[in-house]
């Protein structure tokens, strides 16, 4: 909402600071988005009177004309022929500044002096106008009696304007009178109401309105205005519109704009020679159509409420009037349509049509239904004042009146939401202050008055006494709660997070879509189960059309964008949700761990470090188990897409498969444009993070160990973790560590087998372990081994 | 009389062997060659060693002068070698420490490390500074229902939100039940009242989602931190302390606040909260007191309970704090943005 704050105070008093009144409006619960001060663009303009107009000697373009300027009589030569003698006009006397630099002296044009310069709007910037010289008797009547005197003073400056946030459930506030009501109760200032009064030359119209669909159009009123005369508003009335942002375009327009502004209340101005006199408001027709005042020819459907005449609709109503009823040059009825409109009927029809007008912003919020009238004698009053009009008569369909509502409101209720004593007294004054009715003592009786729909229940009422008690006036206490703090799963996610942050990974956050490309990039097949997402109805980019089903793509993407900005090494990681088809209203949304690694790994100026490859992957796995005691954690061999064949192993917590961890296949990289191997992962963040019982300590053993190293030739094919997983378990509790330490091919093993050797330590806590028990235990490893993988005990017993 | 001579002899050489060692020393220039002087002068060979084997052909008080005149003279000996061994032992330090000089300007190893992203970083602190007054963490589904996206939350069927131009919906489920993508933790409030009875003391960090085009100030994809306490006899006084609290703690003891009414549907009366950090006003978040009607669709008594909720940007506030102007990088994993987090 655009205003001044010279057109505020033609309905309350209001203090010289603008930011006094600003905070006012702010703590109201009005936010002031912009506020800046209007002053004129020119300095030493004063109003003068044309004593007497004369051919000029030498031109006969220009003319020649006495001007009384308060202090003298001057000769000024002016170029305008729009006035004549006795015309009251702006004139810049030598020292006069024009927009801000440009400074008028005395000159000789054409061998007279020009003792300054009589103006035009745009010479002022004041206006458009630049044809003529502006002439104020008309537009401000009260400048004949200002002659000498400042210019700047007669136009509204200095003024303030403020554009300001008025919140959609205020609709009474989208105009002057409305927030000049509410720093009236603000201020405790009197609020002077517009006077509507009108004086009909006829109280007759030939109109007559029918509503044919009450629940849609509750009321309807047309004032008939004749005999207008179509031209430009005066200054004053453009000036304003200007400031609140809307063209001034005539005045036959401009009233009911003006009107708007001003009260709120849209109205619309029908040419009623071209409406014809028999108005209907109904349901459009099937394939009906109208034109609307922007020329668009507009389809309706059977639910849009349209404005009609015995022939054919002529607005959509409430929305936008129509082309062929719009009053123009030649109009000289008018009929003022003052109505109200059911709020969702406006708003599904502005919506559907993509069309959104001043007018459909304040009806779909909701105007105030018993003020129609009014509204439309306010517009009447205006084309008599400055189009010339004679009011005729008014029609009021108005089948079933709407009347205030009626709230209960216990007193103590006040006190007790807002957390301070607040009297009676003092409720009652804001809510009369705001114009409710308040009967009874306790609880209140309190009459809403109908231009408020959005109060409703006494909660409302509450906020209406503390908005004028003042937020600021409330105490500030500490609502302490009872405890239970951070549950434990988040407790744990933020161990893991910093685990990873700490084993080199930086956290990133993706958003949650993909697109169908992504998942043909990753390679998945087609009964990939996360090929199945779930698409977004209305993508605001098709390659995020679908809700992700898994986190790589977002991570590769990420670490492609990194090497394209020559970041050849990184480790990203991030947590959140999949989302996957589920079985109930709503989709499965697991949480998820992703991370993925390329480049080098801990290289400096000294050494280039080391290429990442899978084993980081697993790597990391083992660090999460370690560091987060996952119990039961087992790994295998696995072929799954988006990752190498060869070299990705599912991970799983008691035999439950949570996830994958590998090297990207080298393809997929490449489609993501990513250069060189990449350790990936992405895993099911709920088992990561489940709660554990607590650790127990293991005081280390004072005995000394016995160490033995081992090494099986095997199958080539055998995972090295079958044999140190048999080796493990055979060992028992005396096994203290087991080491892997070289796995080698070639010769002198034959094609197709491998060796692998790894050292054990056995050590009790209560003993040092004889030889014979450490030959007994490697013994049995050594069967053990040699049962489970088919492979052989390379050297002696 | 030949023992006598002999003995006198054997004295003789072991003073001036004494006589003339310090000279020697102080000549040696390495530890090789002061270990032979150390050989000659104390060792298994040398005069000290013979002289003591054959004390023993001496009488007994013989013995006792002559062995105690040895053992000083060896004494003295080992005084003047091991001095001379400790400043060349000295010197050969030097010379490999001075050797093994590196220039301790260089870089030094640095272990790998990474970041924990400012956002969620954010929400950890925003939530700590709740659960250490007493309240608890849920968390939500981001897919949400309309209803308790909306409805629930006393949000009308009309309201522009619920607008596919506003909202991202997901084609998904019934067509009687539309699924969505939250457009704020509200529906959280709803969720949790459901499933338990008062009093409420909670906070709710997360992602939510909005059909806007990433711009700098826009994202569709955010963050917000949600509150809600419900109890018995919540009022707007303790809406203002406890979100004033908040301020404080988290932008410091001395930062002001003020509350500015608002509008929003689920809360009645609402504000909206600014702060004064870090040399300007920011508005902060939205809140307001529960809206009867809120109660009354997860079946509390608004007779019977109060309460109050709030909804901040947690994005909103990591910039505030870390002088960052474009929303975008929170989104972009750039690691020279990443690493900036700490």
């Amino acid at each position: 909402m655009k205003l001044t704050k010279r057109w505020l105070e033609d309905f309350v008093d209001l203090p010289d600071a603008p930011e006094v009144v600003a905070e006012a409006l702010n703590n109201l619960g009005f936010e002031v988005e912009e506020m800046r001060p209007l002053t004129p663009s020119f300095e030493g303009v004063v109003i003068g009177r044309v004593e007497e107009v004369r051919p000029h000697p030498n031109a006969d373009k220009v003319r020649l004309c006495r001007v009384d300027i308060g202090t003298e009589v001057s000769d000024i030569v002016c170029g305008a022929w729009n006035f004549e003698a006795g015309a009251i006009v702006p004139v810049a006397v030598p020292g006069a500044v024009l927009g801000g630099e440009f400074e008028i002296g005395r000159r000789k044009i054409r061998g007279v002096v020009s003792n300054g310069m009589i103006c035009s709007e745009k010479e002022l910037e004041v206006g458009e106008e630049a044809a003529g010289i502006m002439v104020l008797d008309g537009d401000y009547p009260r400048a004949a009696g200002m002659i000498g005197e400042d210019f700047a003073a007669l136009l509204e400056y200095p003024d303030t304007f403020y554009d300001i946030e008025v919140n959609p459930n205020r609709p009474d506030c989208m105009s002057v009178v409305g927030l000049a009501r509410e720093l009236a109760a603000h201020f405790e200032a009197d609020m002077r109401e517009p006077d509507y009064t009108v004086h009909p030359v006829d109280e007759d119209t030939a109109v007559t309105v029918a509503i044919e669909d009450a629940e849609a159009c509750p009321r309807f009123v047309g004032r008939e205005v004749r005999n207008v005369a179509w031209g430009p508003s005066p200054h004053w009335i453009r000036a304003r519109l200007t400031a609140a942002g809307v063209r001034p375009i005539s005045n036959v327009v401009d009233a009911s704009n003006y009107a708007m502004i001003e009260i709120g209340h849209p109205t619309h101005a029908f040419d009623a020679d071209r409406l014809g006199d028999t108005v209907v408001v109904r349901r459009a027709r099937p394939a009906e159509r109208v034109v609307t005042l922007d020329e668009v020819e507009r389809e309706l459907l059977d639910n849009d409420i349209v404005v009609a005449d015995a022939a054919r609709p002529v607005a959509v109503a409430g929305v936008m009037g129509g082309a062929d009823t719009e009053v123009a040059e030649d109009t000289t009825r008018v009929l003022v349509e003052a109505a109200y409109w059911d709020p969702p009927s406006i708003l599904m029809t502005s919506k559907r049509m993509g069309l959104r007008s001043e007018a459909s912003a304040r009806f779909e919020r909701g105007m105030d239904p018993n003020f129609c009238h009014l509204a439309a004698d306010r517009v009447a009053q205006l084309l008599v004042d400055h189009a010339g009009g004679e009011v005729a008569g008014r029609v009021d369909a108005y089948p079933v009146a709407i009347e205030p509502a009626e709230i209960t409101l216990e007193v103590h209720a006040i006190s007790r939401l807002l957390g301070t004593v607040i009297v009676a007294d003092e409720a009652k004054a804001h809510l009369a202050h705001l114009g409710f009715g308040v009967s009874g003592e306790d609880p209140f009786v309190v009459t809403v008055p109908t231009r408020r729909p959005d109060v409703r229940r006494p909660v409302d009422l509450i906020e209406e006494v503390a908005r004028l008690h003042g937020y600021d006036a409330i105490p500030e206490t500490v609502a302490v709660g009872g405890g239970g703090g951070l549950p434990g799963a988040d407790r744990r996610l933020r161990v893991l997070r910093r685990i990873l942050a700490a084993a080199g990974y930086h956290e990133v956050l993706l958003f949650s879509f993909i697109g169908a490309s992504d998942l043909d990039a990753l390679g998945l097949d087609g009964t990939d189960p996360r090929r199945d997402g779930v698409p977004i109805v209305n993508p605001l980019r098709e390659e995020e059309g679908v809700m992700r089903t898994t986190l790589l793509p977002g991570l590769l993407k990420a670490a492609a964008v990194n090497q394209g900005r020559q970041q050849a090494s990184m480790a990203l990681f991030e947590t959140g949700k999949v989302f996957l088809p589920g079985d109930g209203k709503l989709p499965e949304q697991p949480e998820h761990l992703g991370f993925v690694a390329t480049g080098m790994r801990d290289g400096d100026w000294e050494s280039p470090g080391r290429g990442i490859d899978s084993r980081d992957a697993t790597g990391l796995w083992e660090l999460l188990v370690d560091r987060l005691r996952i119990p039961g954690a087992t790994r295998r061999p696995v072929s799954a897409a988006p990752f190498h064949p060869g070299r990705a192993a599912e991970v799983a917590v008691n035999g439950v498969g949570i996830g994958v961890v590998g090297e990207i296949h080298p393809r997929v990289a490449e489609a993501f444009g990513i250069r060189g191997s990449v350790a990936a992962g992405e895993l099911e963040l709920s088992p990561l993070v489940a709660v554990r019982d607590d650790w127990v300590f293991s005081p280390p053993s004072p005995y000394p160990p016995a160490i033995f190293d081992l090494a099986f030739e095997i199958d080539a094919a055998m995972p090295a973790g079958e044999l140190m997983g048999a080796a493990s378990a055979a060992a028992g509790p005396v096994l203290e560590d087991l080491e892997l330490f070289d796995v080698f091919e070639g010769a002198p093993l034959e094609a197709g087998r491998k060796s692998i050797a790894m050292r054990l330590t056995l050590r009790a806590p209560d003993k040092t372990l004889t030889d014979e028990e450490a030959a007994a235990v490697r013994r049995t490893v050594v069967e053990a081994v040699e049962a489970a993988t088919g492979g052989a005990l390379r050297g002696e017993l | 009389m030949t023992n006598l001579s002999a003995r006198m002899e054997l004295t003789e050489r072991l003073e001036a062997l004494r006589a003339s060692l310090p000279d020697k020393v102080e000549a040696a220039e390495t530890l090789e060659e002061l270990a032979g002087l150390e050989a000659e002068a104390i060792g298994k060979r040398s005069l000290v060693a013979q002289a003591r084997r054959e004390l023993g052909t001496l009488d007994p008080d013989a013995r006792r002068v002559v062995g105690r005149q040895i053992q000083e003279t060896a004494d003295e000996m080992a005084r003047v070698l091991t001095a001379r061994r400790t400043v060349l032992e000295a010197a050969t330090d030097a010379t490999i420490l001075e050797r093994e000089r590196v220039d301790m300007t260089l870089p030094g190893r640095v272990p790998a490390h990474g970041s924990l992203h400012l956002v969620e970083e954010t929400m950890n602190e925003i939530v700590d500074i709740f659960t250490s007054i007493g309240y608890t963490v849920a968390r939500g589904p981001e897919a949400e229902t309309e209803f308790y996206n909306f409805t629930a939350l006393n949000i009308p069927a009309t309201h522009p939100a619920r607008l596919e131009t506003d909202t991202l919906y997901l084609d998904y489920g019934d067509a009687d039940e539309e699924v969505l993508l939250r457009t704020h933790t509200s529906p959280m409030q709803a969720r949790y009242m459901e499933e338990r009875d008062p009093p409420v003391y909670v906070v709710v960090p997360g992602r939510v989602f909005r059909r806007d085009a990433l711009d700098p100030t826009h994202s569709p994809v955010f963050h917000q931190v949600e509150g809600l306490a419900v109890d018995t006899d919540i009022t707007l006084a303790d809406l203002k302390g406890t979100l004033a609290y908040f301020a404080r703690e988290i932008f410091g003891p001395e930062t002001k606040v003020k509350f500015q009414p608002d509008h929003f549907p689920f809360t009645e009366p609402s504000a909206q909260m600014h702060a004064y950090a870090l040399g300007q006003w920011i508005e902060l978040l939205g809140c307001g007191m529960v809206h009867p009607a809120v109660f009354e669709h997860v079946g509390y008594d608004p007779d019977a309970v109060t309460g109050f909720a709030f909804g901040m940007g947690a994005d909103r506030v990591a910039m505030v704090r870390h002088g960052i102007t474009d929303l975008r990088y929170l989104f972009d994993p750039d690691i020279r943005v990443l690493r900036q987090f700490r």
